[in-house]
C-alpha cells in the first residue's frame, strides 16, 4: 500500500531510513526535510574540514543524486517548526537565504501531511548562559555552516578559546590549532573528556594535546565574554582575562525536541522510543541524536548521540515504517578518536565504582582497561594500541560470560580467537 | 559471492599469507623491492594465535556489516549486488570507528598513513594472494552457496 512518509532530518538516521524503506517499498512517497542548506554530509568530519585536512566536497555523505535515485523529495533549507499528530501534519518554513529578507515569503508556512513520520531532528549545541554569549565570534561547532563561519574569522584571529573539553571541544581545538591559532581549552572538570572516558586515558590525551601546543585550563569556567560587538577576551571565574577573537561553545548538545513540545509525544532527555524505535504515537518514530534508547551497559534509557547508532536506528525505523517488526538491540556510549597520533577507544562504563571490577595495565602510552560486572564485560578503554577493540564491543553487546577468559582480557594480542568458543551464532568462516 | 574460508586444523601459523598479502598490497609489489617502500605495506590478514590453534583473521564481508554503519565518513559501503564490503580510501579520515566496531578484530589501523587495513579480496588482481600462498591449503576461496557442501564433506 502506498503511503506518504515524512522524515525530518537528512543526516545519518534520515538517510539510512530512506535506504531501508526503499529496500522494501518503491512506491510510497518520501519527503525529507532539512533545515540546512547542504546535501547530506558527514557531520563528524567537520573538524577535519576546519583543520584544512579535507575539502568541502569530501564531506558529502549522500549527494542529491542519492535522493533522486531513491525517488525522494529532498527539501533543503526547510525548517520543521511544528508537528500536529492529530492532523498527521508537519508545518515547516522556508529558511533559504533569498527568503530570509522577505518576511512575507518566510511567514508562508509549508505543510506536509504524513501517514508515517520519522523524527530525525538531531541535536544542537548548548550555549552557556553567559554575559556576552551573543557576541560576534561565538560559535557552536555542529554544522558545515558553523565551520564556514569559524573559518571566516580564523584569518583575522590569533587566539581562540574553546569552552568545554568534550569530544566536540577537543576536535574544534585540534582544527583551530592546525590552522595556526593559539588555542586554549577551558574546562570545568578536572580533566578533558570526562563524559567520554576515564581519568587515566584522559590524562594521556590531555598530555598529548598540551605537547602539541593546545593549552588546557582545567577546573576553570568562563564568567563573561568581553568586547564591544566583536569578542576581545574571555573572563575566567578567577577574574583572569584571556584575549581572544574566537570562542567555541562546546558544552555538549541537546536533542532537538522543540517541534514536538506541544504534542503528547513523550520526551525525557530525548524522545522516548520503544524497541521498535516507535514513540508513544503509533505512526511516529524517532531515531538518531534526538532519540532516547535503551542503553545496554547502563541498563536504562539514555541518549547516545553517536553516528553508528543513528545509522542503525534509522535503518530499523525505516524498515518498521515499511511493515517490518525489527527490534533495536540497544545503544551504548562508544567513541573512537585520535589526537596527534594517539588513538583512544572508549566504550560502555569506564568509571570505577563499587559495583564493578576493573582490570587495567599501562605501559608508556599504551593503556588498556576493562570494566566487569559479575561475569560480563560492561566497559573497555584502549589508548595507543586499539587493535581488536571491536572484540570487546562484541563481548559487551552479546553479554557473553567472560569468566573463562578474564585472565586474558588484558593480553596484548587478545582477540577473536580467544572468544570464539563463547560465541552463540554459528561459525561460518572457519570451516573446520 | 566468493569468500575466503579457513581450515583451522590445517593452519600451521607460518604467516605466509600475511607476507603474500603485504607484498601484493605494497607499492613495489615485490618482496625485495617492498623493503625500501616509504610507507610499509601491512598485511590485511593476520593470524590470531590462540592456546592450541591458529586462526587466520581477515574481513568476512559480513551480511550485516557493523563497519558500514559506523563509518562516519561514508568511506565504507556494501555492494548490494556482490555482497562485498567496499572501501574508498579517498573519503576515509582515519577515525578508527570501523576498528572499534568490527567484532572480529579484522580491521586494523595503519597508524602511519591513517587508513584502516582491511581485506579487499585482492579484487584488482582477481584472486586473493593469501589463498595462493598458503603451503598447506588451509585458506580456501569459494562461493558462499557451496559452504554447506564443503562443511558436510568434512
Amino acid at each position: 500500500m502506498s503511503k506518504q512518509i515524512v522524515i525530518i532530518g537528512d543526516s545519518a538516521a534520515g538517510v539510512s531510513a530512506v535506504d531501508a524503506i526503499r529496500k522494501k517499498d518503491k512506491e510510497s512517497k518520501i519527503v525529507v526535510l532539512s533545515d540546512e542548506n547542504f546535501p547530506s554530509y558527514c557531520r563528524c568530519v567537520i573538524s577535519d574540514f576546519l583543520a584544512g585536512k579535507v575539502t568541502e566536497d569530501k564531506l558529502i555523505y549522500r549527494s542529491n543524486e542519492f535522493f533522486k535515485e531513491n525517488n525522494v523529495e529532498l527539501k533543503l533549507s526547510t525548517k520543521a517548526i511544528k508537528v500536529d499528530p492529530k492532523k498527521n501534519r508537519v508545518v515547516a518554513e522556508d529558511i533559504s537565504d533569498n527568503k530570509a529578507e522577505d518576511k512575507k515569503a518566510r511567514s508562508a508556512k509549508l505543510q506536509f501531511d504524513y501517514d508515517a513520520l520519522l523524527l530525525a531532528t538531531g541535536a544542537s549545541p548548548k550555549f552557556p548562559d553567559l554575559k556576552g554569549i551573543q557576541k560576534k565570534g561565538v560559535f557552536g561547532f555542529r554544522t558545515i555552516q558553523d565551520t564556514k563561519d569559524i573559518l571566516q574569522f580564523v584569518t583575522m584571529a590569533d587566539t581562540a578559546c574553546v569552552l568545554g573539553g568534550g569530544l566536540i571541544g577537543l576536535k574544534a581545538a585540534y582544527g583551530l590549532k592546525k590552522r595556526g591559532l593559539d588555542v586554549k581549552v577551558i574546562i570545568r572538570s578536572p580533566n578533558v573528556l570526562s563524559q567520554v572516558t576515564d581519568k587515566t586515558s584522559a590524562e594521556l590525551i590531555q598530555k598529548r594535546l598540551s605537547e602539541n601546543g593546545i593549552e588546557i585550563l582545567t577546573g576553570r569556567d568562563v564568567s563573561e565574554i568581553l568586547g564591544n560587538g566583536d569578542i576581545k577576551a574571555v573572563k575566567l571565574d578567577n577574574n583572569k582575562v584571556i584575549a581572544c577573537q574566537i570562542v567555541i561553545a562546546a558544552k555538549g548538545v541537546r536533542p532537538n525536541t522543540e517541534i514536538i513540545s506541544e504534542t503528547e509525544i513523550k520526551v525525557n532527555e530525548g524522545i522516548c522510543v520503544d524497541e521498535y524505535m516507535k514513540t508513544n504515537i503509533p505512526n511516529i518514530y524517532a531515531a538518531g541524536d534526538v532519540a532516547e534508547t535503551f542503553d545496554v551497559t547502563l541498563n536504562k534509557p539514555s541518549v547516545n548521540a553517536l553516528w553508528p547508532h543513528a545509522v542503525d536506528q534509522g535503518k530499523i525505523s525505516g524498515a518498521n515504517i515499511s511493515g517490518d517488526s525489527i527490534k533495536y538491540d540497544g545503544s551504548l556510549g562508544m567513541n573512537s578518536v585520535e589526537f596527534f597520533d594517539l588513538p583512544l577507544v572508549s566504550m560502555g562504563i569506564y568509571k570505577e565504582s563499587q559495583n564493578h571490577e576493573t582490570l587495567s595495565k599501562i605501559y608508556n602510552n599504551d593503556y588498556k582497561k576493562v570494566v566487569i560486572e559479575g561475569n560480563r564485560l560492561v566497559g573497555a578503554v584502549l589508548v595507543g594500541n586499539i587493535n581488536h577493540s571491536g572484540v570487546f564491543l562484541k563481548l559487551i553487546r552479546d553479554k557473553i560470560d567472560i569468566s573463562q577468559i578474564k585472565d586474558r582480557l588484558l593480553n596484548e594480542n587478545f582477540g577473536f580467537a580467544d572468544i570464539r568458543d563463547l560465541i552463540k551464532e554459528e561459525e561460518r568462516i572457519y570451516v573446520k | 559471492m566468493k569468500k575466503i574460508y579457513f581450515d583451522v586444523e590445517k593452519c600451521l601459523g607460518c604467516r605466509s599469507c600475511e607476507l603474500a598479502c603485504a607484498v601484493s598490497h605494497s607499492a613495489a609489489k615485490e618482496l625485495e623491492k617492498m623493503i625500501s617502500d616509504k610507507d610499509k605495506s601491512l598485511p590485511r590478514i593476520k593470524i590470531n594465535f590462540s592456546k592450541d590453534k591458529n586462526y587466520p583473521m581477515s574481513c568476512r564481508h559480513c551480511k550485516d556489516p557493523k563497519c558500514v554503519s559506523a563509518c562516519m565518513a561514508g568511506a565504507i559501503s556494501k555492494d548490494e549486488k556482490t555482497g562485498q564490503i567496499l572501501y574508498d580510501e579517498k573519503k576515509c579520515v582515519g577515525c578508527w570507528m570501523c576498528v572499534m566496531v568490527c567484532p572480529y578484530g579484522a580491521i586494523r589501523p595503519n597508524k602511519k598513513v591513517k587508513i584502516p587495513v582491511r581485506c579487499d579480496l585482492c579484487t584488482d588482481i582477481g584472486e586473493p594472494q593469501c589463498v595462493k600462498a598458503c603451503p598447506v591449503k588451509a585458506i580456501v576461496y569459494f562461493e558462499e552457496s557451496e559452504l554447506e557442501k564443503v562443511k558436510s564433506k568434512k
